[in-house]
């Protein structure tokens, strides 16, 4: 069977890429309500659903070196394909990370893992950090470099947060001890990275369509 | 026109070898500070960062060049695409120094470990640094041997990242939350560029083999 042309293999990267974005979406969504509610259950949940995650990004690497080999693109179909294969890794990676949020819930439970005073502070970072692997998904399936442009605008309020949760640690009155210092600094960690990725994601795509890098641009 | 190709392969892996090299010496560099309280050395660290980044453009313009002119197959295809992901570990490796660099700078002039976990950093960073100059020769010589290696390599860090834990979480740990929460993200730099490493390696193995090794535990 002669493999399908290039034009509907960058669509299928673009709509695998979109999907593996929503799934991480998805997952960290799910790991913070585990997270702010000590749900145990969720918490397995979204430790069994990253292999999802995994699945795809191996489809993305299958079908890219499927464009290499049979239609050698050159110019900008080659970057998309490129890119493609580095945004999977780096979407993968978001999965990795709201895996390891789940994790925390997991190995905690019974207990919570994070103290009544600063849940609003991670259910804030959870809903910035969803909503940017939501619009990363956008970026990814419309290939809109305006839209793409946004992300690192959002991920300046992911920054904030986590400065202002390194601050509340280091305060001389934190008052619950260094193993939950260290699960808050670790998680805090772990949604700053993934707010990075999606970053990532998105700069990618830019570099797919235009070729250079977004601070290159006039947006 | 085949030499050439050869040629712009060899190249390409020179580079992505030319940066492990680069980025273990940013980590040996950024451990001493740390250690040794240096902010000289630091400064050092976070200025020449911009060398792995280039070094990294560099590689992937090759990679681009391979695959636009010589549209490659077959193993040859997979070394390329091997190249550009590991371009991508390594570089992540010479911001995880930076990190390093970083927060010894930013303590400065109070050292940033107490004296009783220095050690453990010290052998991090030894682990951390013969991984990344392991993973170089890897990608020169493509011995699988070698490549196996790295994962010992690897569970070693391990052992050190979760034994720093132990002591954190230890009753008699008299420091504090703030030491606890730099010593907790320090050990994860160290053991995320232990991952980058390894994952270096693997690739490589599946470039010889046509088979990824066994999944990375992350």
């Amino acid at each position: 069977m002669p493999p399908p042309p290039l034009p509907q293999q960058l669509v299928e990267l673009s709509e695998l890429i979109g999907r593996m974005c929503t799934a991480a979406a998805g997952a960290l969504n799910r790991a913070t309500a585990a997270l702010l509610e000590s749900r145990e259950r969720l918490a397995v949940q979204v430790v069994a659903g990253d292999e999802v995650i995994d699945l795809l990004r191996a489809q993305v690497e299958e079908l890219a070196g499927d464009a290499l080999l049979f239609h050698s693109p050159v110019a900008g179909d080659l970057r998309a394909v490129v890119s493609a294969i580095r945004t999977a890794g780096d979407v993968e990676r978001m999965g990795d990370l709201a895996l390891h949020v789940a994790e925390v819930v997991r190995m905690r439970h019974p207990e919570p893992a994070l103290p009544p005073e600063v849940r609003p502070a991670f259910a804030e970072m959870g809903k910035v950090a969803v909503h940017l692997a939501l619009k990363a998904a956008e970026v990814a399936r419309t290939r809109n470099v305006v839209l793409a442009a946004e992300l690192d605008t959002d991920d300046d309020a992911m920054d904030v947060l986590h400065r202002e949760m390194m601050e509340v640690l280091m305060d001389e009155r934190w008052p619950h001890g260094v193993r939950t210092a260290v699960d808050v600094t670790l998680l805090a960690r772990y949604y700053e990275r993934f707010a990075d990725h999606a970053v990532v994601v998105a700069r990618e795509t830019v570099y797919a369509v235009t070729g250079q890098e977004p601070d290159a641009l006039p947006i | 026109m085949r030499d050439v190709y050869q040629e712009q392969l060899d190249e390409l892996a020179g580079a992505l070898a030319c940066m492990c090299t680069q980025v273990a010496d940013a980590m040996r560099k950024a451990t001493r500070a740390l250690l040794e309280v240096d902010l000289q050395l630091a400064e050092e660290v976070i200025s020449e960062d911009v060398r792995v980044d280039e070094i990294r453009a560099s590689a992937e313009e090759k990679a681009f060049a391979l695959l636009a002119l010589q549209a490659p197959v077959a193993t040859d295809l997979r070394i390329v695409v091997s190249a550009i992901h590991g371009a991508g570990d390594i570089e992540r490796m010479g911001d995880l120094a930076l990190h390093v660099a970083q927060a010894a700078r930013r303590r400065h002039p109070h050292p940033v470990l107490p004296a009783e976990v220095a050690p453990y950093f010290a052998e991090m960073g030894k682990v951390g640094v013969e991984l990344a100059l392991k993973a170089g020769n890897v990608i020169r010589t493509r011995d699988l041997a070698r490549a196996a290696e790295l994962e010992k390599d690897d569970d070693a860090m391990d052992d050190l990242h979760r034994h720093m834990f132990t002591v954190l979480m230890d009753r008699n740990w008299s420091h504090g939350v703030g030491p606890a929460v730099d010593i907790t993200l320090l050990a994860r730099f160290y053991e995320r560029y232990a991952d980058h490493a390894v994952a270096v390696a693997r690739r490589i193995v599946y470039v010889v083999t046509g088979q990824m090794p066994g999944p990375l535990t992350v």
